[in-house]
Parts: structure tokens; sequence; C-alpha cells
């Protein structure tokens, strides 16, 4: 049994009429890297404003370290926060920045000086605390901000977008320092995002919320391939969702049918299903392979035609029509071979096909 | 709520401002309306307030609408016209926000009194210049430097981006200032009319010096005091007043929200706006130098007069009035002008950045009402509000409160409005984040506002401090009831001055209190280096 470092049992906040967040409870184990995802006005942020004490919950109860702090002022909690825009102060030097912490709670000087310039040189900013905000780069201004929370060394520390203001290579690379530097300091962290590349390679743990409820709460892995509801699957990354009816339940396998073809599948552990049920199949699109028609190979395959399809690099994504409904396909390393036209193959690998109740 | 019950620190500061706020601006309020009780019935079918009352109006709708138009013209040239010597128009503009309104009525004397330079000296008559006549002339030259500051204000804030769109789709300039600027600034214009009218109507140092027996309800109620020792029936025709003067700002309030200070320096806008005719800027050009030049002689004349032995009839130069002026009794009262002036524009500003910081951040039911009551004030005719004072602190039992300090007080909350509204403007400006960064770092609310935010308010502090201590040297109607011997103040010897005909010194006088002014506003313009605002000075 994990150590729960953060937990919320049964949190609602309402904005008037609307629930901003609706009944939420989930657990943070110590010493992880905890991240709520979700599209903007799901609730991710108005939950992490709660953790920090920005909002008081209506309902529920959060708990920290098994304390409740609910009563507790936003400023004695030990979350320190890092925030979407910095909010660094702008009338002080960056040192001055990350002092602030340590100054407020009366850390004598030396120690703080001490502390400053072991933080500066932590996150990389050893020759700038002379510098005033305005002077740094966006990412420079990014890691002042976590620098001057992390001094405190707090419970927790709360992350709010912190990349969402950066350009895209500084972000991805951003990402990984914080990954690192979570892990050297076995600190928990509490990470909002909507981005669900970032949430998938920082996260240790992952909550995606909608509508201000949690659709689902796990590793990384478990949200991408078990995702349990259609909006999961299709929220993070691309999938290809078919409706079909479950024909035949056997041994831990259903044959699902859809349209004029079946597929025998894995049912997932904790999926009740009936004969007869509407289910969709989930198919990430690189679980899929693509085949010239009348190539050799083993398994179902789907014959189709590809109908578009665009160069990203990396890989090629095809849309092939099937029966009239367009599947999603990516193709790694497409410049391996000519790239696929006209009628083709796509050819289903039923182990990497997951099942979601309609 | 739950917020404030978790930090005793908020609670307290908030319980402070609430206190205050009802002290000494609810509490002398409502004795003025309750003072006359029964004697309203008596008072209002004896009606020797109706000639007042009309008397006001009319003063009000000819002064406003003269001023207004000379203003409109005055702001439309420096706003829109490429005519030269602009900055010096802007100087003289501010010259007249920086002192007494009623120097002006005092070098209307001086020009065309029954010895006036011009009337007497010049043409060689001894015409009656008191009287309606009189008061809208001195009136229209006092106030359109307000109107003007005012409109320029509303038409520097129309974008000239929307006007080089129109210009770009063929509409001349005329046509584009027709149909583009005025529909889209009409609210502004509305609200700077109505605010013009304000200033006419709570005016009680013009119509005082020149009114004669023309009254208006500031001076009959003035009269009735200091004539008759009358306070009901004063109380009663202040009253008059302050539902007029109410009646005007809430209309100004729906039309172009509370705001009641304007940037005066810098820069009118970043982005050019679109050429006009050189005809039309030479036209105003022409205006500007007319309206100039009158300014210049109002203080012209005021210097002169201040630095002659009994100006226009003996022009020998003296420093004479000045020696007077700075010596025994009359030098005390400069410097209680200058030590009430700083007190309460330091108090009057920090007071409102805690008042405006509690209402803009706090989360607390009630604070629309506060916010209410600290606008209030700019509604409050100074005459009206002198009386309050009188009225709630003249008391036996206050007996031994100096009455400086009871001066400095009723200036530090007759001008809260200002500071408090630039606290709020400047607290907007300022993402909510910075708190909140504050506040997870450790820091309680009151300590966030102090470090973070305070530092980062230095503009709205200065708009605060320089306009009130602009308006507490300048004011005379508030002061007027609150003075002793001691504790007397530069305006109210000007106007005692006056009272005896002693030009020379009362001009000497003015020139000191419009110095002080001048200097203060320098000092911090030279501090800030560069842009300040400055709400409108009151009389």
């Amino acid at each position: 049994m994990p150590d729960i470092h953060l937990r919320l049992e049964r949190v609602t906040k309402r904005f008037g009429e609307t629930a901003a967040v609706d009944d939420v409870s989930f657990d943070v184990p110590r010493g992880s890297f905890a991240t709520l995802l979700g599209p903007s006005g799901c609730g991710k942020t108005t939950t992490l404003r709660m953790i920090a004490g920005f909002y008081d919950p209506d309902r529920g109860d959060i708990l920290l370290g098994g304390r409740r702090i609910n009563d507790l002022p936003a400023h004695r909690r030990g979350t320190a926060m890092v925030f979407q825009d910095y909010a660094l102060f702008p009338h002080m030097t960056v040192r001055d920045n990350v002092a602030y912490g340590l100054r407020v709670a009366g850390v004598p000087t030396a120690e703080r000086e001490r502390r400053v310039n072991e933080t500066l040189e932590f996150v990389g900013l050893g020759k700038l605390g002379e510098r005033w905000p305005n002077q740094l780069s966006g990412g420079q201004q990014q890691r002042v901000a976590v620098g001057r929370a992390l001094v405190l060394r707090p419970e927790i520390l709360l992350l709010d977008e912190p990349l969402s203001n950066l350009d895209a290579k500084l972000r991805v690379q951003l990402r990984w320092e914080l990954r690192a530097l979570q892990q050297q300091l076995g600190m928990t962290f509490v990470y909002v995002t909507h981005d669900q590349d970032e949430a998938l390679s920082l996260s240790d743990w992952i909550a995606v919320m909608n509508a201000g409820k949690v659709e689902q709460a796990g590793t990384p892995w478990d949200i991408y391939y078990h995702p349990r509801t259609s909006f999961l699957a299709d929220f993070v990354g691309a999938v290809n969702l078919v409706p079909g009816t479950v024909s035949e339940l056997r041994d831990g396998g259903a044959v699902v049918s859809f349209g004029e073809r079946s597929l025998t599948v894995r049912v997932p552990a904790g999926l009740a299903l009936a004969s007869g049920a509407a289910v969709r199949l989930c198919v990430r699109p690189e679980s899929l392979v693509l085949a010239a028609r009348g190539a050799p190979g083993d398994g179902p395959a789907l014959p189709g035609s590809v109908a578009r399809k665009a160069f990203l690099g990396d890989l090629m994504r095809y849309w092939v029509t099937v029966d009239g409904r367009e599947w999603l396909v990516d193709q790694p390393d497409p410049g391996a071979g000519t790239p696929f036209d006209g009628d083709v193959l796509v050819r289903v690998r039923p182990e990497r096909v997951h099942l979601i109740a309609e | 709520m739950r917020s404030l019950r978790r930090e005793p620190g908020v609670l307290l500061a908030l319980l402070a401002v609430v206190v205050l706020v009802g002290a000494f601006i609810v509490y002398p309020q409502v004795r003025v309306i309750l003072t006359p009780g029964d004697s309203y019935g008596e008072f209002f079918s004896g009606g020797t307030w109706r000639n007042s009352l009309l008397h006001s109006l009319e003063v009000m709708a000819l002064s406003t609408a003269s001023a207004v138009t000379l203003g409109f013209v005055y702001a439309y040239a420096m706003v829109y016209s490429d005519m030269r010597w602009k900055p010096f128009f802007r100087l003289i503009g501010i010259l007249p926000l920086l002192s007494p309104p009623f120097v002006v009525a005092a070098s209307y004397v001086i020009l065309f009194g029954p010895r006036g330079l011009i009337t007497y000296n010049v043409f060689g008559q001894t015409i009656s210049i008191f009287g309606l006549g009189g008061i809208w002339g001195v009136q229209t030259i006092a106030f359109f430097p307000f109107a003007y500051q005012l409109i320029a204000d509303v038409l520097s804030r129309s974008d000239a981006r929307i006007e080089q769109a129109a210009r770009n789709l063929g509409a001349g300039s005329w046509r584009v200032f027709r149909t583009v600027t005025l529909p889209l600034s009409r609210p502004g214009l509305g609200a700077a009319i109505l605010t013009t009218a304000i200033y006419v109507l709570e005016d009680f140092g013009n119509p005082a010096l020149i009114g004669g027996t023309f009254t208006v309800l500031p001076t009959q109620a003035y009269g009735l005091i200091s004539g008759f020792g009358d306070l009901p029936g004063a109380a009663a025709v202040s009253t008059i007043l302050l539902a007029l003067a109410l009646v005007l700002y809430f209309a100004k309030i729906r039309l172009d929200g509370p705001r009641s200070f304007v940037t005066v320096t810098g820069r009118a806008s970043s982005m050019p706006r679109p050429p006009v005719a050189p005809a039309i800027s030479w036209a105003c050009f022409a205006a500007c130098m007319l309206l100039a030049g009158i300014i210049a002689l109002v203080y012209g004349s005021l210097v002169v007069s201040a630095l002659t032995v009994a100006f226009p009839q003996n022009t020998a130069l003296t420093f004479g009035n000045f020696e007077y002026i700075t010596s025994g009794a009359n030098g005390t009262a400069l410097q209680n002008t200058l030590v009430y002036g700083l007190a309460a524009a330091l108090l009057s500003s920090l007071l409102a950045l805690v008042a405006g910081w509690l209402v803009e951040r706090g989360r607390w039911t009630g604070r629309r009402a506060l916010d209410l009551l600290l606008i209030m004030p700019a509604a409050i005719p100074g005459l009206f509000f002198g009386i309050g004072y009188a009225l709630a602190f003249n008391e036996p039992w206050l007996d031994w409160l100096d009455r400086g300090v009871l001066i400095i007080i009723s200036m530090i909350f007759w001008n809260i409005p200002v500071g408090y509204q630039a606290a709020v403007a400047g607290l907007r400006q300022i993402d909510r984040s910075l708190d909140e960064a504050a506040t997870s770092l450790g820091a309680s609310s009151l300590r966030g506002f102090r470090d973070v935010l305070v530092p980062m308010l230095g503009g709205s502090l200065r708009v605060g401090f320089v306009t009130t201590f602009v308006r507490a040297v300048t004011t005379l109607s508030v002061v007027i009831f609150l003075f002793t011997p001691s504790s007397t103040v530069a305006t109210i010897r000007i106007f005692q001055l006056v009272g005896d005909l002693n030009w020379g010194r009362a001009t000497a006088f003015t020139v000191a209190d419009i110095g002080l002014a001048i200097v203060a506003l320098g000092a911090v313009a030279l501090l800030a280096r560069g842009r300040i605002a400055l709400g409108g000075a009151r009389a």
C-alpha cells in the first residue's frame, strides 16, 4: 500500500449554479508526479486552487499528509505554487524573488543566503541572481518561479500549466528538466495541464478530468491503452473508435461485430459485458499496420482505400476508408518505403484492440 | 467571509476602515440632513430657498454650457489639431487646477471692479460687475480648464485606429470626428458635462466674492450661519445642494463610471491621429491663444497686484505684501496650509490604498456598499461637508480635539475618492496571481499587500497624494466652518483679506498658495519622472 500524500474526498466546488468540481475524490502517493489533465473548463485548475487554499471547497475534505487542511489559510499550507504566467514580483531581483518566502518565514540571513544560492544553482540561474524579471527570457522566468517555490522545501509543489507560455521546443526541454528535478528531490508534484503529451511523458499518475469529474485516474500507460470512456480515448492521443455489438462471449474474449465484419478481442478486466451489448472498439492508429492488397500476412485484415494522408515527419498518417468509415493508421519511419496509395489492407492485431462500453 | 475569519489582520483593517468611514463620511452627512428636523416644514413653506435654488440652477446651466463649450474647443485643439505650442497650452491648462477657483473672481474684481484696471483706468467706468453676469463670466473662465481636462481625457481615450480605419474608408477629418469619434465618446462627454456642472453648482468662492445680493445655495447656506447663526436653515439649504449634486453624480456614474481623475501630463496617445487641415489647426491655435491669454491675464494680474502697493492705483513695486503674509499669524496660516496639506495627502492616499485593496481584493459581502461610501465624497459639495463636520465635531465633549487635526481629517475624507479610485484602478492592472504567489510562499494577505502590491502601486499613491494635497491647500468651503485663529489656513485668510478689500495682501497670499501647489506637483512629478494624474480641484 503506497503512502498517500494528498487525498481529496468527495470535493465539490460550485460557482453560482454550475459545479466546477463535482464530487471529486483521488489519492496522490508520496513522491509521485501527479497530473490533472483535461480540456479547459474541466475543473482541473479549480481543484489545484482548492489544494492551494485559494478557493474553499463547498463540500468534501482535502487531506495533506493525513491532516485535513480545509480550514488552514493558504499561506500556512506549505503548498508552494508555480503559476502559469510565473507571477514573478517585478519589483524584486531574481535573488529577492527566490528569497521572498524565506524572508517571510523569518529564516536567518546566513541560512537564507545559502539556500537561495543553492537553489539558484540548482535551477541553473547561478549567474542571474541580480537580474530583474523583465530582463529574463520566458524559460528563465519559469526557472525562477520553480526555484522560488522549491527553496521553501514545501510539502508538495503545485504547478498550474507552467509550460504553456513557452515555445514548443523549450517546452519539451523544460519538461525533462522538471521531471528530473522531481525525481532528484523525491518531492510530490501536482501538475495541471491540458497538454496530453506533457501529461503522458511527465507523470507517474494522471487524473483525467471532464466537466468537473474525474473520468479516470491511473498510470499514463493505463490511461492511454485502457481508457474507460470514449471521451478519454479521444482526449488522450489519436484513436479509432469503431461502434460494434457483442455477438458472443467466450473464455474472457468477446466476438464483436461491426458492419459485416467481426473481431475477437479480449475483454478488459472489470468490464462486465452481456451478449448484444453496444461497445466501441478502441484502436490506436500506431497499433494498425498498412499493407498492399494481396500482400501475405497473418490475422484479420480490412480492405480499404487511402482517402488522405499527411506527412508528419516521424510518421505518415493515413485516413483509410473501410466500409464507408474512415480509419486512422500511422506508419512509422515513412522514409523507409514508398507511401501507400489507392487500395490497401489494414491489418488489425486483436491483442492491440481495447473495448469500451458504449 | 471564511477567508476573513482566518486572517484576523485583514478583518481588523476592514473594521478600522468601516469605523472611519462611518464616523467621518456617513455620520457628518446624517447630522446635516437631520439637523433641521421639524423645521424642514417651516423652512420649505418659508420659501427663502426658492431664489437661491433658481439662481443656482440658472448659473449652473449658463456656466456649464459656456465652460464646456470653451473646454471642448481647447480639448479638440490639443488632441486633434497639429497646432504649435501645445506644451505651452498644456501647462496653461494645468495652472487653474492648482489654484483655488475663486482666484478668477479675485482678478476679475482687480480688472473690472469699481476701481478696476480695465473698467476704471482704461475706460473710466464704475459699472456694477456683481451679480449673475459676473458670476457667469467668472465661472466660465474658472471652470473651462476643468472641462478641458475632462474632455481631453475622453477624446484621447478614443481609439486612433478606428479613426484611421474611417479615414481609410474615405471619410474626411471632420466627418470622422462627427460620425465616429463623437458617437463613441458620447458617454464620456456626457460625464464631463455633468462633472463640470457639479463643480459649478458647489462653487462657493466665486459667488461669495462677486455675487453681491445674487445668492446661490452655497452662499445662502454660508450667509445663514455667519450672518444669523441659523444652523438648521443652513443645513436645510445644504441638503438641497447635496440632493442636486447627488443626482448629477449618479447620472455621471451611470454614463461613464465613477472615475474622477484624469492624467494631465505625458503623451495623450502613442498612435498618431489622422492629420487635420492646416486651416483648422490655425483656427485652433488662435482660439487657444485667446483662452490662454485670458488665463495669463487672470494670473498675471494676481502676481502684479501681489507685488504692488495698491494695484492699479499705486503701481509702485513692493515686497511688503509678501512680508506681511509670511510673518506672525499669517506665517502660521501659511505653515498650517503646508502641514495640513501634507498630512492629509499622506494619510488620505495611504488610507485610500488600504481601502482600495480591501474592496478590490476582498471577497466579503458588503463590498459594494463600502465602495459606494468611499466614492460618495466626490459628490458632496465642500460647504455641505464643512457644515457636517462643524455639526458633528464642534461638540463640547470633543473640545480636547485640536481643530487643526479636525481640518486634516476633513481633508482626508473629502478627498478620499480620488486616491481610492486610483488604488482600485491600479490593483485591477495587477494580476491576482501575484497576490497568490506571495500567499503560496507563506505570506499572509496583509503581508503580501505590503511586500508585493504596495510597491507596485506607486502611481496610484501619487495620484491620491498630489490631488489631495492640491485640493487641501486650495479648498475654502470645507474649512470655512472649522478653522480657529490658531488653525487658520491660506484660503481662509485670503477670503478674510478680500472681505477687507485688502487686495495686495490677498493676492500675495493667493500667489503663495498656488506656489505651494505647484511646488508639490513639481516635486512629485520629478520623483515619478513623468506621468502623474490629478483629480479636479474644488472650491
